[in-house]
Parts: C-alpha cells; structure tokens; sequence
C-alpha cells in the first residue's frame, strides 16, 4: 500500500512539472490555434537566466525567479514580434508558424551551444534536499515547493484570465479573433499579452526545472511531454491541460512502477489514441470550427 | 575536390528526397502535417534490412517490401487518427514516430538500440537517381489525375469535398499511405547505404527536417520538393565552416524563409518548360500579367 | 508579381553561390588551428576529428576535439612529426550517423587526411567503417565501446577501425565481478537508458556476468534518454530491496536518479561505468553517490593525469570529462604509429597502428592486431569518498 501511495505522490509530482509547461503551451494555442513548439526553447532561456542571476550576480533566489520570469515573458513576446507576427498579418496557415516554431527552437538551443557551451549546470541550493517523511512515504521538499509555486501561478493566471478586462478580451480572442477585432479588442495587444504571460510561465518553469534536474541545452525536450499532456486534456483549455498533465503524470508512474518502464512511452501513446477516438478533441477541448 | 564527398551528398539527398517526395503529397497536396514520417522510414528500413539479410530477398524487391510494410503500418495509425483535426493529428503522429523508436529500442531481434551492424551496402547513386525519377514520374501522374485533383480539393475546403461526394476520409488514407510507402523506401535505402540501423537515426528530428524541406520548397509543388530536399540537405554541409554554428544559422534560416515567404521557394509552382518561358517573358514584360496564387502546371 | 519573380531569381542566385562556394576547397578552415603561416617550407599534414560539437552529446565532444587540437598544438610547437606540422580538421556530426559519415567523406576525399580520431559514439563509428575502408583511412575511435564497432558480424576485424577504449562486455563483466566477488553483493538492481546503446551493451553484460556467478538481478527498469525523473523505477526497485543498485548511464542522468534513489530511502550501493566520471557529478549528486563505485579506464590521482588535466584547465576553463582522457590516448598512439610507419601514408599508418605499443594516460595501451582493441588494459575500480574520485585497485574480469 505504501508504494502505491508513493507512486501516486511520484505520478502527481511528475504531472505537476507537465502542467506547468502545458498551461503556458496550451494559453498561446487557445489564442493563436497553433502548437508553440518553441516553448521548450523559452523554458530553457529562463532556466539560464534565473542561473547566472544567481551566480553571476549573485542575487537572491526569490529576485532572480521573478526576473528569469520577466525575462523569459520578454524573450517570448519577442519571438512573437519576429517569428509569427508577419506570418499572421499574412493569414498564414498553422503549419507556417509550427515550422517557424521549430526554427526558432533549433535556433534557441544551438544559440546557447554555441555561446554558453552545452556543460551541464548546477543551481545553487537553494532548498534543502532533505524529503519530507511520511512513514515510508517520502515527498520532496523541492517536490512541494514546486507543487505550491505552480498552484500559486496557475491561480494567478486563472485570475487575470476571468477577473479582469484584458481576460475577457483574451477570452473573446479565444473565441474568435475575427469577431473580436469587430467588436474593438486590440488583439494585436491581446496576442503580446497572452505571450508575455506564457513566457512568464515557461520563465517559472525553467527555473524550477534548472533547479530539480540542473540547466543544460536540450532541457527543453521535456515539453515534449507536456505537449502530449496538453492534446490529452484538450488544446487550448487550461484545465485540460493541468488535468491531461496529471494524468499522463499519473499514467506513467502506474506503467512504469506496475506494468513494463521500458514499455512506458508506447503505453502512455496507446491511451492517447484512445482518448483522441473516442473524444476527438481531447477531455475538455476547445471546439473549433474548420479553419484549416 | 572531393568527388566522393559530392556524392555522398548527392545520395543522402537523394534517399531524403524519397521521403521528402511521400511528405509533399501528404502535406503540400493533402494539407495533412505528420511529424511521425522518421517512423515510417524506420519501419521501412528495419524491413528492407531483414529482407535482405534474414530472407536473402533481392534488393529491389526487399525495398518495395519495405514500402509496403511502412504503408501497412500507416494505414492502421491512419484508420485511428485520420479524424482528428490539425495539431491533433500532429501530435498523434509526433507520438507514434516516438513509439516506433521504443518498439526498435526494446526489440532484440534487431539489436535493440545498440544497432544492427553489417548491412549490405546497396544504395549507390545510380540506383538512387533512378528510384527517385520513378517516383517522381508516378507521384507526377498521381496528382494529375482525378485522384490527384481530389486529394487538392480536400486540402483546399475539406468540407465542400465532403458535399460534392468525394471521400475524404479514404482519400486522406490513400495520401497517407503513399507517403508512408516512398518513406519506407527512403528508409530501406538508409539501411544499405550506412550499413547499419539504430532507432536513434528516427528521432523526431527528422521528422521535422523532412516537413522543413517540404515546406521550404513550397507546398503543392513538386520540383519546389526536389530542390528543397537537394539543398536542405546540402546547407549543413555547406555551413560546415561554422563550426558550432551551423544549427544556429540553419535554425534563423528557417524562421526567416517563413516569415518573408512562407509560400516556399516555388510557392505552389512547378518547373515545366511552358513555366520556364513564361517566367522569362514575365521577366521580359515585368509586371503586367496577374496571376492567382497557387496554380501549378 | 515583379516581386515574386525576383525572389527567384535572388534565391537561385544565393542557392548556387552557396553549392558552389560550398564545394570548392577552402583556403582557410576555421575549425582548424594553427595553421603555420610564416614558414611556408613547413609542410602540413591534416588529421580528422569528428564527433558531437551540438546535441545532447556536446559536452563529450567538444572536450575532446579541445583535446586533440591542444595536444597537436604541442607537437607543432616541439617540431611536428616526422618534421612536418599537423593541421587537426573537425567537424561536428550532431550525434548522428549520417552526419558522420558525410563528414568522414568530405575529410577522406577533400580535406585529404591521413587518419581519424573519434567519433565518440559507436553507432556513428560502425557507420563510418565503410568509408574508412574504402578510402583506406584509419579510424581510431575513442569511446565507441560496442565490439562491432572493429569486428564485423561474422567476427572478421575491419581493415581500418581502431579504438583506445574498452569494450561493453568487458566493462559489464568486469562491474559485475566486482561487485558479486570482491564487494560481495547477491542481490543486484539494474535502472538503464533503453534508448542508449552503451546504457543496453552494459545491462545485457552486467546481467549475463552477475548471473553466471550466482548471483540475482532482482529488478531491472527502463528509463527513456530525455527522462529526468526515474522515481516510479526507483521506487519499484525499492520493493526489490537490493543491495548493490547498478546505473549504466552518462553522468548527468547518473546524478538525478541518484539523489532521487536517495530522496526515496534507497540505501544501496551504487555503481557505475565510465559514462559517470565527471566533476559535475560530484557537483550535482556529492552526498547522494558517496560510497559509489566507478569502473574507470584510470586513476585520476596519477601525476600523468594531472598534468594533462591542469594544462586543459588552464587552456580552456573547463573541467576534463573522460573522453579527453581518451582521445589523449588516441592522439599518442597515432603519434607513435606514424613515428614507426616513419610515413604519412594512410595504409602505412594503418599496418603500424596494428602493432602500437605506447604508454597512455589511461595505462599502456597495446594494439592487438587480432581485435584492434587495446589489450590486457585492466579496468580502474574507484571509490567515492567525500566527493573524491578514490582508486582502489585494478580489477580484470578473468
């Protein structure tokens, strides 16, 4: 019974690290209706950034996390600007801005290659590593921590998104960019807004991540899972993707620890399939009309 | 100056445009995006290696096998996921390339990831320029013919496809399993061209380089394939100079290519003769024709 | 439409130039070095390196190109060899096979060199080994450890790979034996990289070794390269209760799963293969890996190593991961096989490499002609003691 317990507290803590990366993909999709490959790429940038704020200048950590954060809000915004604002003007189909998505997550992470160097770096501890003990269940203190951070985020964000004005605007550019143009939302304004704010969360993403398995080049690979997290949930609805995370989160940890680890990933994909046939939209997608 | 290097080039270009050829009529005229196309070629070339060292099948035929199994294969995923829509379907795709890989990495038989040395080398240039002109030749027919025009009306509004009475479905299937044959192709001649196999080749990666080379030469267009292939692959080659580098100016490349035409070199255009004058009497008298965009031949 | 037609005009434009300027010699290479500029007497003689400058395999590969482009830098400055310079080529292969072996073309035919050094990886050096052959270039890999990499399938050496490194099945045995004989242990776990042929060649030998000599592999789990959390593995392998808990992978992936082994209340001990030295393991994982053993190709506390490690460190500022060790030994037993062919020509280079005989970094290294592996090199066991590489003995399986 215990190492189921401690499984699950496995599969949630995985799954939470999912959400974190999911929600901020699955922000820009609801708006641009594109997968954001470059994510990853962002996610990276901030876990460097909160890094070297640390030890280069030697800040404290609770600064360099809101700067990371600020930075890699930053970063995404200007990525938009460069890599899909001229696809959009253009009414450029979906496959255009995933290719230059893709672009500009080789360019991101050949860029800190060549210019960093791709060794492996280590934060400096900040938590302690010793786990919290529960009988025979242990939870990792930076485990929680992060649970707690993510919470805190994903509430803000739920905040802005439902409470304020520019949260109704970016719902109804959700809704329909078209109509909203129509009825005066500046979605130009919109769109920056709803980057910045994925940046912001793929900046806390990557600090936290740089601080649980250390800051390299390639980190941002783990978004590949958050992706499918995100599809599992539904694209483009944030508690489809905190709920699609948990679960693959989950679902990985109970195939892994009682059916095959080798096996893992073919598994986790066979469930996707049967999720996609049988709600082709993911648990709580976002209906789209045919735009392609 | 090093012939041999040319041409390795040359057949490394060749065996991707194999592929790239597969993905353009998936993608350039079907309108479907698969990120799971390095899959496919490796189950061409775990199939092709078998036939050839297992069953002693001669090359050629073992390469059709190859096709044929990455097109069997194909239509199962297809029959699952053809339904989804846009990125569902990519992300799908995205997930079988990756089961594909762990399948071969867990499976003995074919060394598992440790690879499968010491497969005969069959692919020369010769044979690869012929299958290329092959597959040309009857992708060209292909998409010509009623079929070809089906498979654009569906990439065009897949909805009125649906209300004039064509398929879409069984079309989408048909499109998908081509591809995924000329990439079981295009990965049988991989095997004998390295002699050796390691699910790490297929990563997801390739997939993307793949749909790059499609797109960077230009959805809808053949010829605009061809050269997408031929010099995408030759690109890294040629920024070899830059050391480490080189994946950064290749990464800005392809944003850049994208955000000023994201029609692709050839934008929906083909190389013919009757293309060729054309565009030199354009040239001759710019500016004063009015052409819709997207018409090829 | 003006637009359009000249986009395509300028695009074939630049297209062309790039082919053309693309395949015509260079004059300069950048990623070479010391190029002997003044004294135009000297004649340069170029040496390949290939191996991973970008990828998840960078970190491995840029300390060894640094490596070898340092130590040819010495021999230029002490004369060169056989009184010609050495001009060191690299190019980088991405960690992938088919990169490598259009690198390995372009170096064979154009930059026309008389031998290799790498890659670092066996799937990209089984890949190379045709066009070694037919370009009669000698290949000398560095850590490419699968035995395929210079015996073909029906155990026929290939003509023209070499390798200065020991192989999976003589790690695996030699980790196993160790453990079951000399530590005692019964009752082993094995966590590996499904996806990695290194992590797969040491499981299947470790499992095969540590079974013959009695003892039990209680459990054995799969992770995926990219995964960095093993905790749903290592909480199974918890239940299993080992007592050694063996961990063939690359360092990074060593620490995380470590701390996460520790963090779960895993006791065992811990064992790894030449894939785990490096500082930034210790960096990473010091308390969680203390009590660890390492199979090693040397001892680090060894005056020689010191050296080398100090010069590197002072040329680079960065830390020296194992494959520098290794592609030292690469660069000297190329020295002493062109020293003995007492030529720069590629098959007499081959035919003395076959019978080198030099004193490495990592130990003496005797060529055997029969393999082309380095024969009777004994395997380092080291010890992690207060987040130091500790050497305990040489340890040989049989």
């Amino acid at each position: 019974m215990s190492a189921f317990l401690q499984q699950m507290i496995n599969g949630l803590s995985i799954g939470s690290v999912y959400a974190l990366m999911a929600v901020g993909y699955s922000l820009v999709y609801s708006i641009m209706n594109f997968s954001n490959f470059a994510h990853g790429g962002v996610i990276m940038i901030g876990a460097y950034m909160g890094f070297f704020l640390m030890t280069a200048l030697e800040l404290p950590f609770a600064v360099a996390f809101v700067l990371a954060a600020i930075g890699a809000g930053l970063l995404a915004v200007s990525l938009e600007r460069i890599a899909y604002r001229p696809l959009r003007k253009r009414n450029a189909p979906f496959l255009y801005f995933i290719i230059s998505a893709m672009g500009a997550s080789i360019f991101l992470e050949n860029i800190v290659v060549a210019t960093i160097g791709p060794t492996f770096r280590t934060y400096p501890k900040v938590f302690s590593s010793t786990p919290f003990q529960f009988g025979q269940i242990s939870v990792g203190r930076l485990d929680a921590i992060m649970f707690l951070i993510s919470g805190i985020s994903l509430m803000m964000l739920v905040y802005i998104i439902e409470k304020t004005k520019t949260g109704m605007a970016i719902k109804s550019t959700a809704y329909s960019i078209r109509a909203s143009t129509l009825m005066g939302v500046n979605t130009d304004r919109i769109i920056f807004i709803v980057f910045g704010l994925g940046g912001v969360l793929a900046g806390i993403a990557g600090v936290l991540f740089g601080m649980k398995y250390t800051v390299y080049p390639q980190i941002g690979f783990i978004t590949m899972k958050s992706f499918i997290a995100a599809v599992f949930g539904g694209l483009g609805s944030l508690p489809g993707a905190v709920i699609g995370s948990i679960l693959l989160g989950v679902i990985e940890t109970l195939t892994a620890g009682y059916f095959s680890s080798q096996y893992r990933d073919l598994i986790a994909f066979i469930l996707l399939i049967a999720v996609l046939i049988w709600r082709p939209s993911g648990l709580m997608g976002k209906i789209t009309e045919d735009k392609a | 100056m090093g012939w041999y290097y040319i041409q390795g080039i040359l057949i490394l270009s060749g065996i991707y445009l194999m592929a790239v050829l597969g993905l353009s009529l998936l993608t350039g005229f079907t309108g479907l995006f698969s990120f799971g196309h390095a899959g496919f070629m490796a189950v061409g070339a775990y199939t092709t290696a078998a036939m050839t060292i297992k069953f002693n099948v001669p090359f050629i035929l073992a390469l059709l096998i190859g096709g044929l199994a990455a097109a069997l294969v194909s239509l199962v995923i297809g029959k699952l996921t053809l339904n989804l829509k846009g990125d569902y379907f990519c992300i799908a795709t995205l997930g079988f390339g990756e089961a594909i890989r762990l399948i071969l990495d867990n499976v003995q038989y074919f060394g598992g990831a440790r690879g499968w040395p010491g497969i005969p080398l069959k692919t020369g240039l010769m044979n690869v320029i012929i299958f290329n002109v092959i597959a040309v030749v009857i992708l060209v027919n292909l998409i010509k013919s009623r079929h070809g025009r089906n498979l654009q009306a569906i990439r065009e509004e897949e909805m009125a496809s649906q209300i004039i009475g064509i398929n879409v479905f069984k079309y989408k299937m048909i499109s998908l399993a081509i591809s995924a044959a000329y990439a079981g192709i295009a990965g049988g001649m991989l095997a004998h061209y390295t002699g050796f196999l390691q699910p790490k080749m297929f990563q997801l990666i390739k997939s993307t380089e793949l749909t790059i080379m499609v797109i960077f030469g230009g959805l809808g267009s053949i010829s605009g394939s061809i050269i997408g292939a031929i010099v995408l692959t030759s690109l890294p080659e040629v920024l070899r100079a830059f050391d480490r580098w080189r994946l950064v100016v290749y990464g800005a490349s392809v944003i850049f290519i994208m955000i000023t035409r994201p029609q692709g070199l050839m934008g929906g255009y083909e190389i013919t003769i009757t293309n060729i004058k054309k565009l030199i009497s354009r040239i001759t008298s710019l500016g004063k024709k009015k052409h819709t965009i997207g018409g090829d031949n | 439409m003006k637009k359009r037609a000249f986009f395509l005009l300028i695009s074939t434009v630049i297209i062309l130039s790039l082919l053309v300027t693309g395949c015509s010699p260079k004059p300069t290479e950048p990623a070479a070095i010391d190029e002997p500029t003044e004294d135009v007497d000297v004649e340069v003689v170029n040496v390949g390196w290939i191996g991973s400058l970008t990828g998840d395999q960078a970190v491995w590969g840029n300390c060894e190109f640094n490596t070898v482009k340092m130590l040819f830098e010495e021999i230029n400055e002490n004369g060169g060899l056989l009184g010609k310079q050495i001009n060191v080529i690299g190019y980088d292969t991405r960690g992938d096979a088919m990169e490598a072996v259009n690198a390995v073309r372009r170096l064979t035919s154009q930059d026309k060199i008389v031998a290799l050094i790498g890659p670092n990886a066996s799937g990209q050096a089984i890949a190379i080994s045709s066009v070694l052959e037919e370009m009669k270039v000698p290949g000398i890999a560095t850590v490419a450890t699968n035995p395929k990499v210079t015996v073909d399938d029906n155990g026929q050496v290939k003509p023209f790979n070499f390798r200065v490194c020991f192989i999976d099945p003589y790690q695996g045995a030699v980790a196993a034996g160790y453990a079951k004989d000399v530590l005692g242990f019964t009752k082993a776990a094995i966590l590996y990289d499904v996806a990695d042929d290194y992590s797969q060649g040491l499981t299947e030998f470790f499992e095969m070794t540590f079974k013959e000599k009695g003892g039990e592999i209680v459990a054995k789990e799969g992770f995926k390269f990219g995964d960095v959390d093993f905790r749903p593995q290592l909480s199974k392998i918890k239940e299993a209760n080992p007592e050694v808990l063996f961990m063939p992978y690359f360092f990074k992936e060593a620490a995380l799963s470590a701390n996460q082994a520790r963090e779960l209340g895993i006791d065992a001990v811990l064992m790894g293969g030449d894939g785990w030295p490096s500082e930034v393991l210790i960096e990473m994982a010091k308390e969680a890996i203390e009590g660890s053993y390492i199979v090693n190709h040397l001892d680090f506390a060894d005056p020689d190593v010191q050296d080398f490690k100090a010069t590197y460190t002072a040329k680079y500022n960065l830390p020296v991961e194992l494959n520098g060790y290794l592609a030292y030994d690469a660069v000297r037993v190329l020295e002493q096989a062109i020293q003995n062919a007492d030529s720069f020509d590629s098959v007499a280079i081959r035919d003395a490499l076959k019978t080198v005989s030099v004193k490495g970094i990592t130990g003496q290294i005797n060529i055997s002609a029969d393999t082309h592996n380095p024969e009777g090199k004994d395997a380092a066991i080291i010890k992690i003691v207060d987040g130091d590489y500790i050497f305990q003995q040489k340890y040989s399986a049989e």
